[in-house]
């Protein structure tokens, strides 16, 4: 049923519910609602409904309360509303470690995806002067970095998003609430705001959407006095001359590579690999490029200690796990990326008996993102086995919205979800790495093609494009269906978002050949890979 | 065409091999190949590397440099050149971004010794492809002779083939005196990437890519540039939606813009070139024609068309069919209208792209070498980038077009316009657009628009899907990647 159907009602958003909730309340009322979009009578009829949902919904205050104003509880609320349901979204930030606050959004708009993008684009600004001196473009003196300068700028834009959002939910009939909120039941929500006030909603659904914060790591003296997290950093005032440890996750990749590239002595420690879950060949070319970028890195390593010395500087102790040796070193900065937990522990979930993994504390849901509890609903970081990314985060909670306003069955396909790391040389990937291929598959069963590839952009400037690399992972029978595909080089994320729905279409490697490539760019590479890696052939690429 | 009469067993033999041996004896001074290939450019070396990887004697004649518009006088130098202007931008923006980048000069110089350099590194690269897939190489003019057999003559030396490919490719046109006074003062495409300084003063005439291509690093490496055009808009067979942007962000970026204006003389003077422009919009009946001159002129640039390259090559001795502009007319297999010639590329006219020149000459060979009777390019769906500052992004129907063939209520559009993050936090601001054209109620996605930021590298993966007949509904399945611009394609509502 198409909300363009419905003609027009003249008292608000309210009156949409009253259309769109008898969806929910039985078959009778589905029959009826059938009917009236094709009847003649629409408006009698309509009303009489409005009367009936009125008294339907009256027992709480709120169709759907969502817990967490992040990407996908601002998504999730905002659809709701749009679709005439009376929706309030409750967000509170608990100060980092460090004592780090910011405002509406989430992690993705303060402390995640945005901020990151923007000290990333910053630092390919540092790569890009270095770049324009070959291309022509002769510099005086040297160049510097103000991070205050920077810092000032991204803070303002984060700040003004976070208005933003205030204002859509406003503007969309969303209530927001700036209090933490707590489940007392399966339709009761406890707010509590900073000062200690408490307020009870009540609502047909509850929808977690808290997302997850990143770990301090356990048994490390002065981890948590000496070090900061990503919750922590993009809101620095003043610069860090920094070096830090960390394991080699993508947010520790992606932060040492900005740091890197505006100029800081930055060293990533590891302790097995680096980018665990995507494609190993592919993680290794990021971490050469980075290496030969300026990023320092001590693999296979482990942190014992952190001691602050009498000059203010850090002082950190590791075991070198391959020899056993133990070494120290003293860095400005130490930036923990050791994970992220789920922010569970003051929903009271224990309570009403909401299910969650033992080893992640992380929610247990079913493919409509149900919880164990009746009425209560999660997604988004939080949720067992979820990938923790803003547009799955958005998409599901959009889709949720819909299923909960009784207007879809439409569930979250979880897979084929694209996604791309903006390190120094960035990586955009969608379906499986060339290992789970290989597991799934066997290795007969998958044709991998691959290229080494030389951008443009590159050749002048004289930089290394040793690892600008793609591979296509293909079933090696049949129609040659794409399995996955990965490709490392500037702007990764643009060139892989329609490959991605290239993808999704069900792509084949004859689908790529079939389509005339756009040069010079090196997403034509992507159409131009013949090499397999089979066959042994140099996938190095020559001439256009 | 009398030829072809005469000689009827020659037309198509199916064994290249046994053709060889049957007429070895024919004529000892004429070298027998499989497949000649006259151009030594994007679609010529593709169509005889491929035809040599699958077992025939191929040979590519070429007068000049190898890699033809392309690599010499094409895309490669002017994306190069386009990256040195991006970093013009680029260094405006430092400063927002937190870095103290004191006084900065450009020298053009520097920049062309390095895109010489590695231009003839390509040139290089190319014979050596050549030499590796055992392609014989011939330097010289190539004019097909009046021989019953097609022939051609390369410095007095004879050369045939059962198969004989015309890959000349274009070349830009030339105004001369007799059409405008002083049009010879002008230069070209070809001239401009023989500038050895930045000029300071242009002028471009036309509104094709080209031109805006040409007009957006000239002016944004430093020159004064302004554009002549005989209409109110640039790239006037694009989308009006990019053509109405494009034309808005030339004047944002400072490019002086001539409507409804012509250059009717040039004159030399002690100060440069005199360019005189007579202005009148069209439109408007009662306005009057203005006259006006344009002082200083170091550079006049003509991108007003390209055209294709046939001079010499006597291909009236093969009788071919042409068109009024000169193209040489094939059909959707690359066939000639003589039987044993075809032609791919830019002198057949249609979709002047090297990756089309490059697809076509493969398929081509792979019918001719292979017996792959149905090996032919699909020219529908071809997607383009033109580097202009924003970069614009096309594949499939502008909304005009879809219109006409499908009618007004079968056509659904979707736009959007924002401004990319990267510009978040910089106060030199350029705006993103998209627009997806769909088509009938499953709502095909026909054509896709767009210009912006990243928009160069965004659009080859759509244009597979696009190609795969992706509809409205396949967008907004596919999970977006954030923070990215292609990520509001999927998202647009």
């Amino acid at each position: 049923m198409a909300l363009s159907l419905i003609p027009p009602l003249t008292d608000g958003p309210i009156s949409y519910q009253a259309i769109y909730q008898p969806a929910q309340t039985g078959s009778f009322h589905n029959n009826n609602m059938a009917a009236l979009c094709r009847g003649r009578h629409r408006w009698k009829r309509t009303n009489c409904l409005h009367v009936l949902t009125r008294n339907l919904s009256g027992i709480y205050d709120y169709d759907l309360v969502v817990i967490g104003g992040g990407s996908g509880g601002l998504a999730c609320s905002k659809e709701a509303a749009r679709l005439g349901q009376k929706a309030a979204v409750l967000d509170y930030v608990e100060p980092s470690v460090k004592g780090t606050k910011w405002g509406l959004g989430g992690t993705c708009v303060n402390v995640g995806c945005i901020p990151k993008k923007l000290m990333h684009q910053a630092a390919l600004l540092g790569t890009a002067v270095k770049d324009a001196r070959k291309y022509g473009w002769q510099i005086s003196g040297p160049i510097c970095h103000d991070w205050a300068t920077m810092a000032e700028a991204i803070q303002n834009h984060v700040r003004s998003l976070n208005w933003g959002h205030r204002v859509q939910l406003q503007d969309k009939k969303v209530k927001y609430l700036n209090v933490k909120g707590s489940l007392v039941d399966e339709h009761t929500v406890r707010g509590l705001t900073k000062a200690g006030k408490e307020m009870i909603l009540t609502a047909k659904n509850i929808v977690i959407a808290t997302g997850g914060r990143p770990n301090y790591p356990i048994g490390i003296p002065g981890a948590k006095e000496h070090g900061i997290t990503s919750d922590d950093i993009f809101w620095l005032k003043k610069e860090m001359v920094l070096s830090s440890t960390r394991r080699g996750s993508d947010v520790a990749l992606e932060c040492a590579g900005f740091l890197t590239g505006i100029g800081l002595d930055t060293t990533v420690m590891v302790r097995s690999i680096a980018l665990r879950g995507f494609d190993q060949q592919m993680a290794g070319l990021i971490t050469d490029y980075m290496a030969t970028y300026g990023t320092k890195f001590l693999w296979k390593s482990v942190p014992k200690s952190v001691d602050k010395l009498s000059s203010g500087a850090l002082q950190v102790t590791w075991t070198d796990t391959r020899t056993g040796d133990e070494h120290k070193d003293t860095y400005d900065s130490v930036l923990w990326a050791v994970g992220r937990a789920p922010e569970t522990k003051a929903l009271g979930l224990d309570q009403l008996g909401v299910r969650l993994k033992k080893e992640t504390g992380k929610i247990l849901l079913g493919s409509d993102e149900s919880t164990s509890v009746p009425n209560i609903f999660a997604f988004g970081d939080i949720g067992e086995g979820r990938p923790e990314l803003t547009p799955t985060a958005v998409k599901a909670g959009k889709l949720l919205a819909r299923r909960l306003a009784g207007l879809s069955a439409e569930l979250m396909n979880y897979d084929n979800v694209p996604t791309t790391v903006f390190t120094p040389l960035e990586y955009a990937c969608v379906g499986l790495s060339e290992e789970d291929a290989e597991e799934r598959h066997g290795k007969d069963g998958i044709e991998v093609y691959h290229a080494f590839y030389k951008p443009l952009e590159f050749i002048v400037a004289e930089r290394d494009a040793s690892q600008c690399y793609l591979k296509v992972v293909c079933a090696r029978g049949g129609e040659q269906k794409i399995l996955g595909l990965h490709f490392t080089g500037p702007n990764a994320g643009e060139v892989a978002q329609g490959f991605a729905m290239g993808f999704q279409c069900g792509a084949t490697y004859s689908h790529l050949l079939q389509t005339v490539g756009i040069h010079p760019t090196c997403a034509e590479e992507v159409v131009k890979v013949n090499i397999t890696k089979r066959s042994g052939l140099d996938p190095a690429v020559t001439g256009c | 065409m009398l030829f072809n009469r005469l000689l009827p067993s020659l037309a198509l033999p199916r064994h290249a091999a046994l053709t060889r041996r049957a007429m070895a004896s024919a004529d000892p001074q004429t070298t027998r190949l499989d497949f000649l290939v006259i151009g030594g450019g994007s679609g010529g070396l593709a169509g005889a590397r491929r035809a040599s990887e699958l077992g025939a004697s191929a040979a590519v004649i070429e007068s000049h440099r190898l890699g033809g518009t392309c690599v010499n006088v094409g895309c490669v130098p002017k994306k190069v050149m386009w990256n040195a202007a991006v970093h013009a931008e680029y260094l405006h923006d430092h400063s927002d971004y937190g870095f103290e980048v004191e006084s900065v000069r450009f020298s053009w110089e520097a920049l062309k010794a390095k895109r010489d350099a590695y231009i003839s590194h390509l040139n290089r690269i190319y014979r050596n492809n050549l030499d590796k897939a055992k392609v014989q190489n011939i330097q010289g003019h190539a004019r097909f002779t009046n021989d019953p057999e097609p022939t051609v003559e390369v410095d007095g030396r004879k050369y045939t083939a059962p198969h004989i490919l015309i890959a000349t490719g274009g070349q830009p046109t030339v105004l001369s005196d007799a059409d405008i006074p002083g049009g010879n003062l002008g230069i070209t495409s070809d001239g401009f990437f023989e500038l050895e300084t930045l000029p300071k003063r242009t002028v471009i005439v036309g509104a094709g890519y080209i031109a805006v291509e040409m007009a957006g690093i000239l002016s944004t490496l430093g020159s004064k540039t302004s554009m002549i055009i005989r209409q109110s808009g640039v790239l006037r067979n694009f989308d009006s939606f990019l053509s109405t942007n494009c034309t808005k962000e030339l004047q944002n970026s400072g490019v002086d813009l001539w409507k409804n204006s012509q250059v009717t003389s040039v004159r030399k003077t002690e100060k440069g070139l005199e360019v005189t422009v007579v202005t009148k919009d069209q439109e408007k009946k009662n306005d009057e024609e203005k006259t006006s001159t344009i002082q200083e002129v170091d550079c006049l640039l003509w991108a007003i068309g390209r055209q294709p390259n046939t001079s010499g090559l006597n291909v009236a001795a093969m009788g071919l069919e042409m068109d009024e502009r000169g193209h040489i007319v094939v059909d959707e297999f690359q066939n000639t209208s003589r039987p044993g010639i075809y032609a791919v590329g830019d002198v057949c006219g249609k979709a002047l792209l090297t990756p089309v020149a490059i697809a076509a000459g493969r398929k081509l060979a792979h019918r001719l070498f292979e017996d792959k009777n149905d090996s032919k390019l699909d020219y529908s769906c071809i997607p383009t980038v033109v580097f202009s500052h924003p970069p614009i992004g096309t594949v499939g129907l502008t909304e005009e077009e879809a219109i006409r063939s499908r009618g007004k209520e079968n056509v659904k559009v979707y736009k959007t316009s924002f401004t990319p993050m990267y510009h978040a936090i910089t106060s030199r601001k350029s705006q993103c657009i998209m627009k997806l054209v769909c088509e009938g109620k499953e709502e095909k996605v026909v054509g896709l628009h767009m210009q912006g930021l990243g928009c160069d590298e965004m659009l080859q993966g759509f244009a597979v899907a696009i190609k795969m007949g992706a509809t409205k509904a396949d967008f907004d399945k596919t999970v977006a990647i954030h923070p990215t611009s292609s990520e509001e394609f999927v998202t647009m509502r």
